[in-house]
């Protein structure tokens, strides 16, 4: 097919665009939302774009899942290169960085503004809103899925050693152990050491803990962040879980292993486990019959001043190079998920917390949090605004963070397998993780972030 | 190889071969080309920019032990699963070509492994090798610590290659079973007619006679041990335990798709498709020869 | 056969059956795992006796993924790559062994190197073609100067294009672009006896005719063989599909499977998953056995 081009052509499409313009008020104005989750969330995010749908009739949104978050930014590169976006897209947490430099966004805060929408962005919670907003603090995409790591303990079992309420700090936690191990608890303790486990492990201690996991906090203030873990807590903390894993108090478990650590808490094997809050709902579903359990925040060592720990989950981006009129619908979409209504929707269907203050108060005046099986949820909002985040506890800022938790992996696995001691494993870590942000950075030359 | 009796009209000839040409211009030498291109820049993967370094991403590549360890752990995967895959993919299909009885269910079924989507494969397999559950927590329970490939690289190592040979067992035993069938059964009537037994007949008659599609099939499995291995090794390893599993395309991927370094990934496919490259030219070369076409 | 060998029988029905029951246990697992419900699917080990909520499951993995389209989709893709694979490659193998003109190893070469680079990881660039699939052409036209030609000549300034997102040329046609079947269809070529082809043209028969007459009902097994591999592969193709595919009205069963899997965070609703997977799984299993059909034993004798 040759389209041949002249003057006259363009001309004559401008007429026909303007034309095409006047019956559109009929027809809804589409655009494509691409989004990462799947399995029950998936269905869930479906429902959520009929919702819309129904509640007005000059917009529709056509949703996508693409299976994973990977995928998503994947396919939505490859999308973006070609000319071909889609409107609105889900991108994970550690992709803000890689979306901030892309330069292939429309600023989420000014779209609201340019379509009339007045959004009051203190209404965030804090550890929420600065995650994914510039250092400066403007909101470039708007938090979506939401949620934070949680300690789940059985009380069951620690009823047995005659204690009513979850360890505080990581000096109890070792002592617990020991006494659940000493009264026959063959697992008092699961822990996995993939590199998605990064986010629990090193990141939201180094949250609570007020640690640095890399220069120039955390990275938010320029590309030439590199990493220094290896001369904070975390090490010591990598040191204890490796001691207790030798003394048979805690268990690697992974679903190639035969059983992930939630499905292991569920059936009574293991005792305790920490987790994202976004499991609470499954741990309900797939308990072991009459099993007693709870959620409490995650242990500091003693003599920490506890600060909040950090969001994982998504945020919604609004890409450029659409029309005025998609961008009018993906206003009024944003606007429909910031609701509060949408809030208790989305937290009553899925595990992830509400991102609002506004949304947060209309799910507690509606009850949600007072009975099963929400109850106990509202302890990730505790953890989340333990404090006002610091320079450091806003979040992480790192390119090509997706490789860095693969080699936190990795060493992880060389020092549980006994190759390497805790330090040499840490300090690997870090030299290969800072080859990673070298070579962000040089990809990078001349820009810097927003 | 070649023919003695061609055809005379080489346009003719030239013309048969131009939809394939024009396929894989199209769809893959321009795309691979940008490839090329990216390896030799550092790009932004959302465009807007790249910079031209040369052999720079090469360079720090080779210059990396990590990627050493990948490329011995990706030629033991390739080799010791394109044995397996092939050898049990003959024995099966030798047997099931006596056409004893049953062995129509059998040509079905053997098949199936190949046609297995990956979720299934994903979830049958951690339940015979997960070291906790079904038939290798039975082993654990007499050997203690005998099977762990969580933390023990030679284990996981071992779950890949089992279950990348068992889905290719189902590939290798169609186009054994198609190339054993295209022998004429009058020869091995012959042959068992003057008294030859069956280790024998297989010997002389039907080994030489496959032996073009046991050339092919090496050729193909070893590639696609290279190629076609990075979703067993994500569903089930992940890489790990410490980089054990990180074969070269499977790097590739998690790089290039997870990580968004375009470059580097690019680089290393070019690295990989070198190594295969070498590879099937000694096959070429050296195998070839002992392959009876006619 | 003649002879009598019970002995060597017995072991074969012996191996034969181990062969059997390592190649479908996968699928009972699968089969078991579909009928529990969400808790008893997330024990582990997992129990082997079948739970009671089989067509429950089925029903709701294929109402929430919307099966029976995406089943089309998924049939339409498979059978074309199958189909495209087969036909055009056998028209390469021919023109490679039964031709002599220069270049001839080079082409075999170009083609076998598509075997090298699998599309996982040229999937950007390979998008960026699909999207406009004259886009080289304009490039090499554009660099050539061949454009700029033509606009000064005729005034007219050309722009090529041909988006192929969202349909099923654009599913196909990149995932036909490989050498496997060229080389199959080489390896048997190469052993099709001379004799055969002095024949053919002792009659007068040109090289098409003898493609048609001769060269493919004689490759019938490989052609099956080929066909059968080709459709499994297709039919679980999921990165493309899925890149390829944002309207549903041409999405795939597999990239709809993959929306049934649990995600983290999410309920670990296994069950359902393995449901839509053994249905979707099912249709190429059905084709395997049409497929035998076309194997049968060799009538000519290939040796001299």
């Amino acid at each position: 097919m040759i389209i041949v081009k002249r003057g006259l052509t363009a001309l004559a499409a401008g007429a026909l665009s303007t034309a095409l313009a006047v019956p559109a008020l009929a027809e809804p104005v589409k655009f494509d939302f691409w989004f990462g989750l799947s399995g029950d969330l998936a269905r869930v995010v479906d429902t959520l774009c009929k919702n819309f749908n129904a509640s007005q009739t000059d917009y529709e949104v056509v949703c996508t899942s693409q299976g994973n978050y990977d995928a998503t930014l994947q396919n939505t590169i490859a999308a973006f290169r070609a000319g071909k976006q889609p409107t609105v897209v889900q991108v994970y947490d550690v992709g803000t960085a890689t979306m901030m430099l892309s330069g292939a966004y429309k600023p989420a805060d000014k779209l609201m503004e340019e379509n009339g929408y007045k959004i009051d962005y203190s209404d965030y919670f804090p550890g929420i809103a600065r995650y994914y907003a510039t250092s400066k603090g403007e909101m470039l995409s708007f938090p979506f899925n939401s949620s934070t790591a949680l300690m789940y303990w059985n009380k069951d079992a620690f009823a047995k050693i005659g204690k009513t309420e979850a360890p505080k700090t990581w000096e109890d936690v070792g002592a617990d152990l020991k006494a659940l191990k000493d009264a026959g608890y063959d697992c008092p303790m699961a822990i996995n050491i993939s590199g998605n486990e990064s986010w629990q492990l090193m990141e939201q201690f180094s949250a609570i803990h007020n640690q640095p996991i890399a220069t120039k906090n955390n990275g938010y203030d320029g590309l030439d962040a590199r990493l220094e873990m290896n001369k904070t807590k975390f090490v010591q903390y990598v040191t204890d879980l490796k001691k207790w894993y030798d003394g048979g108090l805690i268990k690697i478990k992974s679903k190639d292993l035969g059983q992930d650590m939630v499905q292991a808490f569920a059936t009574g094997t293991c005792q305790v486990i920490m987790t994202s809050v976004g499991d609470h709902g499954t741990v309900g579903k797939t308990q072991k019959e009459g099993m007693h359990w709870d959620v409490a925040e995650l242990p500091v060592y003693a003599g920490t001043e506890r600060k909040n720990s950090l969001v994982g989950g998504a945020s919604l981006w609004v890409l450029s190079g659409k029309s005025d009129a998609e961008y009018k619908g993906a206003a009024a979409f944003l606007n429909f998920i910031h609701d509060p209504k949408t809030a208790l929707f989305w937290s009553t269907n899925t595990g992830y917390i509400p991102v609002t203050k506004s949304g947060f108060e209309y799910m507690k005046s509606s009850g949600f949090y007072d009975k099963a099986p929400y109850k106990g949820r509202e302890v990730a909002i505790e953890s989340l605004t333990a404090s006002e985040p610091t320079e450091i506890t806003r979040g992480i800022r790192l390119g090509n963070f997706t490789q860095i938790r693969a080699e936190f992996g990795t060493q992880m696995q060389a020092i549980f397998a006994n190759k390497v001691s805790v330090q040499d494993g840490v300090d690997a870590l870090v030299k290969n993780g800072n080859a990673i942000l070298d070579r962000f950075q040089q990809t990078y030359p001349n820009k810097t972030l927003p | 190889m070649e023919k003695r009796v061609t055809f005379g009209k080489w346009t003719i000839g030239i013309l048969f071969a131009v939809p394939q040409l024009i396929l894989i211009f199209t769809f893959f030498y321009w795309p691979a080309g940008q490839a090329v291109y990216w390896s030799l820049t550092l790009q932004q993967p959302w465009g807007g920019g790249n910079i031209w370094v040369g052999l720079d991403n090469f360079r720090s590549i080779l210059a990396n032990a990590d990627y050493w360890n990948s490329i011995t752990a990706s030629l033991v995967f390739a080799g010791v699963s394109t044995g397996l895959a092939m050898v049990i993919a003959l024995v099966l299909a030798t047997l099931t070509d006596r056409q004893l009885a049953g062995s129509r269910l059998y040509r079905v079924v053997l098949i199936w492994p190949y046609g297995i989507a990956a979720p299934a494969l994903a979830m049958a397999f951690r339940f015979i090798l997960a070291p906790e559950a079904g038939f290798m927590a039975a082993v654990n329970k007499f050997w203690p610590g005998f099977w762990d490939p969580g933390l023990n690289g030679a284990d996981a190592m071992a779950s890949v290659i089992i279950a990348f040979s068992w889905k290719y067992v189902g590939y290798n035993f169609i186009f054994f079973l198609a190339a054993l069938q295209a022998i004429p059964r009058s020869l091995i009537e012959a042959a068992a007619m003057d008294g030859s037994g069956v280790v024998r007949r297989f010997r002389d008659i039907q080994f030489p006679l496959i032996t073009p599609t046991i050339f092919f099939l090496l050729v193909i499995n070893i590639t696609e041990s290279f190629q076609d291995s990075f979703g067993i090794v994500d569903i089930m390893t992940a890489g790990g335990p410490a980089n054990a599993t990180n074969l070269m395309v499977y790097k590739i991927y998690s790089d290039g798709f997870k990580g968004l370094d375009y470059s580097g990934a690019a680089a290393q496919s070019i690295i990989l498709m070198l190594l295969i490259i070498a590879l099937t030219i000694v096959q070429f070369r050296f195998i070839e020869r002992r392959v009876h076409y006619r | 056969m003649v002879e009598r060998t019970p002995i060597l029988n017995f072991f074969t029905h012996l191996i034969l059956f181990a062969g059997f029951v390592f190649c479908v246990a996968p699928f009972v697992i699968v089969a078991i795992a579909a009928s529990h419900n969400l808790k008893d699917v997330n024990d582990v080990p997992m129990s082997l006796l079948p739970g009671s909520d089989f067509f429950v499951n089925i029903k709701t993995a294929w109402t929430t993924a919307d099966l029976g389209p995406k089943l089309f989709n998924s049939f339409v893709m498979a059978a074309g790559v199958a189909a495209g694979k087969v036909f055009i490659s056998a028209l390469t193998a021919f023109s490679i062994v039964y031709f002599r003109y220069p270049g001839r190893m080079l082409i075999f070469w170009l083609i076998f190197v598509t075997l090298m680079l699998p599309l996982e990881v040229r999937i950007v660039p390979t998008y960026a073609v699909v999207a406009n699939v004259l886009s080289p052409y304009q490039a090499i036209m554009d660099v050539t100067g061949i454009s700029w030609l033509i606009e000064k000549v005729s005034g007219v300034q050309v722009s090529l294009s041909l988006g192929l997102l969202n349909s099923y040329t654009g599913l196909i046609m990149p995932l036909i672009a490989t050498a496997t079947g060229t080389f199959l269809y080489r390896q048997f070529f190469l052993t099709v006896p001379d004799e055969l082809t002095e024949a053919a043209r002792m009659d007068g028969a040109g090289a098409l005719r003898f493609f048609i007459d001769i060269l493919l009902p004689l490759s019938r097994n490989n052609m099956a063989a080929l066909g059968t591999i080709m459709f499994l592969w297709a039919w679980n193709q999921y990165l493309w599909p899925l890149l390829i595919t944002t309207d549903q009205s041409h999405a795939t069963a597999v990239t709809e499977l993959k929306q049934l899997i649990p995600n983290v965070g999410g309920a670990p609703e296994w069950h359902i998953a393995m449901a839509g997977t053994l249905i979707v799984m099912l249709p190429p299993l059905v084709v395997v056995v049409l497929m035998q059909r076309w194997f049968v034993r060799g009538l000519i004798a290939t040796e001299k």
